[in-house]
């Protein structure tokens, strides 16, 4: 008896849990808005230094993250520690092309690479097709979501259109990443921070003034 | 034969002349070797600022940061990056610390490859046992007031990351004035050493790792 009472609470449990799984973003209205309402808040790279830290799992990587938009309009990320050791450089080009310039050994991994990829598309916003967005929202926010290839890049704002509250990376129903970017100062993020969901991976990035 | 000999020398000469102007082949590398471990024993403790420039080539980048140096035989350092970050790094024998914006980090350095790597470089720049580092093939030049010492790594791990380290030497008091790491990329990092001060007192407890 006590057995079957515990199986009927787990299989409670999951459902509980699946179900709010894929009401996540189900039970969004829609709403009105354009791409362009992001606009505001995507960041104006010139050039721009932060300190950098990166929790992966149980490894600890500190160091300076430099970020700097090329004659060409591509971005360029270069990574290294405080003494100089360089952990990658990457290029995003404004096509929407990437390109691994440098990156060390430890790191060169295709999973890492796909990871970091991603992350930071959602953090440049280069990748905001108008021909497929949709806007919805509910209560609290608004909705600005971007289909990709595999999965959803969301921007989240409050319902008057002018604070972007967090950005996702989601499958159809869980949220795989949340980043947040604050403080802008001359269309720079002050502060930035990326939150992975699925196993202990964050980023925190604090701008720095040279 | 012989005009081929001078023919070979000549164009030796330019090689090495173009890579590093100013500076000829030191022919006496014997008596260098000797004046340096001689002067290097006399020097029980260094105290002096830094400036370390990352240069990033293709980005037409550079990072520059400060901050002060300390070294105290045997196998001491403590690097303390002020700005326009706050780093910390002590090398206490075996034992690395560190310190960045959000985390404190102990780690043993013969645990990590690289660290023991960089470390040993740090320490033999200082003792003067440089030359004697079986990770490096060495060439040595020299100009009016400086030695420069070229390390090509021929280890793996290393030569993955570093094409040379070249480190200038006084030739006033064979103290160190600048450590140049240049990567396989074409970037470089220099540290150079400002207002040294050898054989200062300096307490124990700036290297203590708790």
């Amino acid at each position: 008896m006590q057995i079957f009472r515990m199986r009927y609470l787990l299989l409670n449990s999951c459902l509980i849990l699946l179900g709010s799984c894929t009401t996540l973003y189900k039970n969004l209205q829609p709403a009105n808005g354009n791409v362009s309402d992001l606009q505001q808040f995507r960041p104006q790279f010139s050039v721009a230094l932060y300190n950098t830290t990166v929790d992966v799992l149980d490894n600890h990587l500190s160091g300076l993250l430099l970020i700097k938009k090329m004659p060409d309009s591509s971005i360029r990320m270069v990574f290294s520690n405080e003494m100089g050791f360089k952990f990658f450089d990457f290029e995003f080009a404004s096509t929407g092309e990437f390109k691994v310039y440098s990156i060390i050994k430890k790191m060169n991994k295709k999973a890492v690479i796909k990871t970091l990829r991603k992350d930071f598309e959602l953090i440049l916003m280069n990748q905001l097709d108008a021909a497929t967005f949709k806007i919805r929202k509910d209560e609290n926010f608004k909705y600005y979501t971007f289909p990709q290839q595999k999965g959803y890049y969301h921007y989240i704002t409050n319902l008057a259109g002018d604070h972007l509250v967090r950005m996702e990376r989601a499958s159809n129903r869980k949220q795989v990443v949340e980043v947040v970017m604050e403080n802008y100062i001359n269309h720079i993020p002050d502060t930035i921070g990326v939150n992975h969901n699925k196993f202990h991976f964050t980023i925190g990035l604090k701008r720095i003034e040279r | 034969m012989r005009k081929i000999f001078l023919i070979l020398i000549l164009i030796t000469g330019y090689v090495v002349k173009a890579q590093y102007a100013g500076y000829a082949p030191l022919t006496d590398v014997a008596k260098f070797k000797t004046d340096f471990a001689n002067a290097t024993q006399k020097t029980a403790t260094i105290k002096s600022n830094f400036v370390q420039e990352k240069e990033l080539s293709m980005l037409a980048e550079k990072i520059v940061s400060k901050g002060m140096f300390w070294f105290k035989k045997n196998n001491m350092v403590r690097m303390e990056y002020t700005q326009p970050f706050k780093y910390l790094m002590i090398l206490n024998n075996d034992k690395v610390y560190v310190k960045d914006a959000q985390k404190e980090t102990k780690v043993s350095a013969g645990s990590n490859k690289l660290f023991r790597q960089i470390n040993d470089i740090m320490i033999d720049c200082m003792q003067g046992t440089t030359l004697n580092n079986a990770d490096f093939k060495t060439r040595i030049f020299e100009n009016k007031t400086t030695y420069l010492v070229e390390l090509v790594p021929v280890v793996k791990g290393l030569k993955e990351l570093l094409k040379h380290i070249n480190v200038v030497v006084d030739k006033k008091d064979y103290s160190v004035n600048s450590i140049e790491m240049l990567e396989l990329s074409g970037d470089n990092t220099v540290i150079r050493f400002v207002n040294k001060e050898l054989n200062a007192n300096i307490q124990d407890a700036l290297f203590t790792i708790k």
